[in-house]
């Protein structure tokens, strides 16, 4: 097989927030500084620029302040600003507001947004600079040359669902470049095998992921203020989970409406999507939907280790920015302007190398020192034990986060954080539950509560179906050990529904996978306990379709 | 004027083409409605079209037109619009209309209406409407500038039987030339991905089995029905990806849409990727043991029960007369 190889100089995978201001900023140092141009090319698996991209959000504008000074007279989506901060603690029929606003959720000078919009936005001005963003490409393999990475092959097209190539068969690409920049998002695939392959990972903590799960509402006007922000805790979660729900008013009738619960949860018959549900059905915050429409949905992991988890993010022709390296601000759950920073910095620190014709580790740790002296470190650095501190439950992070304001992050307790997988507990083999319905689980209304596979069609995902799973699963763990143990954890975890334990015949559990449902949002890469899924880029072009989200 | 185009392929005429006959009647409010034909040989299929309530049917006949390509086609459909002189001309929305329709629009410098799925006002203030953003906002829009005007139907948007018959009309041939060498594409044998594919969007019937359905085995009850009643047989997702029925009689979000006369449900939920494959179909039959499914929002007729106790008896009774 003949494979087209294109040469840049700087290739970028991923064209979120982090891959679009990494391209920016190239176009940007090139026009300062002349010389010679480089070549700058973005792939980006969806069909169209931004359609993957979805998040709360609530967005720090700082960065995008000295990306794109003139943001405002170029006419930058910022929805509406941030006019009001309510933080609430939920119990299971009732609210208690929290008396002041803790500092790091206050969201004074912020701005609500559609990350989907804000980085189509982002994505025009890349290409107005003559950027290509390769659309529909995905990542698929690291192309190395012993410890240098010199490229990425894109993913082949036109391969059917048992491996056989059909009539518009077209081999993946060979991008050959000098420092490639990753931008591949939370646990992206072509980070994890970088981690793997160069540990990456080597005295840091574990990563640490949180599930977000959110849909767009449209209900009667007057329901909250546009520039609302609202963030609760406790109920659906015991005091042993991680997470919290959210209520953006967005204005115009709509409200982002979401939910976080972190990949570090104990109970294997927890289901994420059902307390989002929950959530719902509180009498709180089905007051603000009711009567309303819920008119999109969607599901992407987080990453929210925070900084002692952020892997080396150099390497000899490599560079990590954004979730994909773990820059995310948990305590103020906010990435956005951390993976735009990231992005900047990379951007510049292999600019500099290309020039100085020395693109080696050595010559990229500069992104590492670049990162130190910005705001990445200033804010990421005292809030290093926040997330790890939750480990202990609600009440210890809770009691930890209001310490670390105090003292600027030193603790007297070194926490240690673990992969949230390996805290999963196994079923009571004694006492095994009669059936695998979820533990959390409540009757679905179909009007403010959904299932899965309802969901999923509001995502707006659509896959080739004519193609091999992308989800690469060793199935013989499921119905052995993994089914016995843990009860199938991911029919639970997963948002899309993807996973399904269908009976045979004569009784015997068989793991379904509905490839075409995935939403892309890596949890079951993430969470599930043997860690023998694997999820790899499909054809490209595939995954959801997040207008507005 | 309205001037109707219906589609044939080898001989055989599109059913959506009596859709279009159906929205033609429905624009005309009285004034007349004729229908053109273009193929290499259709005169069985212009005295098809020629019972139908309409002033005309006009056949352009050439040898060149044996297999449809997009300069022939836009030839022979140019020579039947010139020589009815309409003001409208609906075409069914199809692959071969999408294919040649923008280019016979294009050439003639007139407003194509694509997708439409209704009519609404009359004379000069008709408006049609049509799906923008993937069906999340319909349109009303109304072409501008001089007639003819080419508007495009959905299939499904308007019901086949009700295209109003009882005429018949005279059958005029028009002349086309068509210089074999000005058609740019050679055709080649049809591309077939699937062996006996079957077109569910053309039957009048379809019997549809979900996962209710239990096993492999069972299918056969559903069989049994769809042959008592001189129906298709479909499914929903879970059927098709257990390889329990091929792949192509799949309906919804991504195998086919269908819009039957007569649709029946077996042992399906209801899921929206179903639906929305199946919502057009006139009446809804659905057989669950969940009272709760969502099947039965959109079922005209449900009957809650075991479809292993209720489909032998519908069988028998089937059978009967």
């Amino acid at each position: 097989m003949t494979r087209e190889t294109l040469d840049v100089d700087i290739l970028i995978v991923g064209g979120g927030p982090a891959g679009m201001s990494a391209a920016l900023r190239l176009a940007q140092l090139q026009k300062q500084q002349g010389g010679e141009p480089l070549s700058i090319a973005v792939l980006e698996k969806s069909r169209e620029p931004a359609a993957h991209a979805m998040s709360g959000a609530v967005l720090d504008p700082s960065t995008l302040r000295d990306l794109i000074p003139d943001f405002q007279q170029k006419g930058a989506p910022l929805a509406v600003p941030v006019l009001a901060d309510h933080v609430y603690f939920l119990t299971q029929g009732g609210r208690v507001a929290f008396p002041i606003i803790p500092p790091p959720l206050s969201n004074h000078g912020n701005f609500i947004i559609s990350l989907n919009v804000f980085t189509r936005w982002l994505a025009q001005q890349v290409e107005s600079e003559g950027i290509d963003v390769f659309t529909g490409f995905s990542g698929q393999d690291i192309l190395m040359d012993g410890s240098r990475v010199i490229g990425v092959r894109t993913g082949d097209r036109g391969i059917g669902r048992h491996g056989e190539q059909k009539p518009a068969f077209e081999p993946g690409v060979d991008v050959m470049a000098k420092v490639t920049i990753f931008c591949d998002g939370v646990r992206g695939n072509l980070t994890k095998e970088l981690e793997r392959r160069l540990q990456l990972g080597a005295g840091r903590q574990p990563e640490q992921f949180a599930i977000g799960l959110k849909e767009l509402w449209e209900v009667p006007s007057g329901r909250l203020p546009a520039g609302t922000v609202m963030h609760t805790m406790g109920y659906p979660l015991r005091l042993e989970e991680f997470g919290g729900g959210f209520v953006y008013a967005m204005g115009d009738g709509q409200l982002s409406v979401g939910f976080v619960a972190g990949l570090d949860y104990k109970d294997p018959l927890f289901d994420p999507h059902m307390a989002f549900n929950r959530f719902k059905q509180h009498p709180f915050i089905a007051s603000l939907l009711d009567g309303g429409t819920m008119v999109r949905y969607g599901a992407k992991a987080l990453p929210e280790g925070g900084w002692n988890t952020i892997p080396r993010p150099y390497m000899d022709g490599g560079l990590l920015a954004g979730d994909a390296g773990s820059f995310l601000n948990s305590m103020r759950l906010k990435g956005i302007h951390l993976a735009m920073r990231t992005g900047m910095l990379a951007a510049e620190s292999a600019f500099e190398a290309v020039r100085e014709n020395d693109t080696s580790a050595s010559s990229l740790e500069r992104y590492q020192r670049k990162i130190d002296a910005s705001p990445v470190r200033a804010e990421l650095y005292p809030v290093r034990h926040v997330h790890q501190a939750f480990g202990h439950g609600l009440l210890a992070g809770l009691a930890f986060s209001g310490v670390s304001l105090v003292t600027r992050g030193w603790s007297p307790i070194a926490f240690h954080g673990d992969a949230g997988h390996e805290r999963m507990r196994r079923l009571n083999a004694s006492a095994p539950p009669r059936d695998l319905r979820p533990s959390n689980e409540i009757p679905i209304d179909r009007r403010l509560t959904f299932d899965k596979v309802t969901n999923v069609h509001y995502s707006g995902t659509a896959h080739d179906e004519d193609q091999p799973a992308h989800l690469l699963v060793h199935t013989e763990v499921c119905s052995s050990i993994c089914g016995p143990e843990y009860g199938h954890p991911c029919t639970r975890f997963c948002p899309a529904n993807v996973y399904e334990i269908v009976r045979e015949a004569d009784g015997a559990p068989r793991l379904q996978i509905n490839a075409s449902n995935c939403v892309h949002c890596k949890t079951c890469d993430i969470m599930d306990p043997y860690q023998v899924i694997t999820w790899v880029p499909p054809e490209g072009g595939g995954g959801p379709q997040y207008n507005g989200m | 004027m309205i001037l109707v185009i219906a589609e044939q392929r080898d001989g055989r005429l599109n059913r959506a083409s009596w859709e279009v006959i159906a929205a033609a009647q429905t624009l005309a409010k009285g004034s007349p409605v004729k229908v053109g034909i273009a193929g290499s040989s259709v005169a069985a299929l212009a005295s098809e079209l020629a019972t139908a309530d309409v002033a005309e049917v006009l056949v352009a006949e050439h040898p060149a037109l044996a297999s449809y390509t997009p300069d022939g086609y836009a030839m022979a459909i140019r020579a039947l619009v010139d020589a009815a002189s309409p003001t409208y001309v609906l075409m069914p929305h199809t692959y071969q209309t999408r294919d040649c329709a923008p280019a016979i629009a294009a050439r003639m410098r007139k407003a194509l209406i694509t997708d439409a799925t209704g009519i609404s006002g009359a004379g000069a203030d008709v408006t049609f409407t049509r799906p923008m953003f993937q069906g999340k906002l319909a349109a009303q829009v109304k072409p501008l500038g001089e007639p003819p005007f080419f508007v495009t139907f959905q299939i499904g948007a308007f019901r086949a039987d009700a295209a109003q018959k009882g005429g018949s009309a005279p059958v005029t041939p028009v002349a086309v030339q068509i210089d074999a060498s000005a058609i740019r594409q050679k055709p080649e044998a049809p591309f077939q991905e699937a062996k006996q594919a079957v077109d569910l969007g053309q039957a009048e019937r379809i019997v549809a089995v979900g996962r209710g359905i239990k096993s492999q085995e069972n299918i056969a009850v559903a069989e049994k029905l769809a042959k008592a009643m001189g129906a298709e047989l479909a499914a929903s997702r879970p059927i098709c990806d257990n390889g329990w029925l091929p792949m192509e009689r799949q309906i919804g979000s991504s195998g086919q849409t269908v819009a039957p006369k007569l649709y029946v449900a077996l042992g399906i939920s209801g899921a929206i990727q179903h639906l929305v494959g199946m919502k057009g179909a006139r009446t809804i039959v659905a057989i669950n043991k969940d009272a709760d499914a969502p099947i039965f929002e959109v079922a005209d007729y449900g009957i809650v029960g075991d479809l292993f106790e209720v489909v032998p008896a519908l069988i028998a009774e089937l059978e009967k007369t």
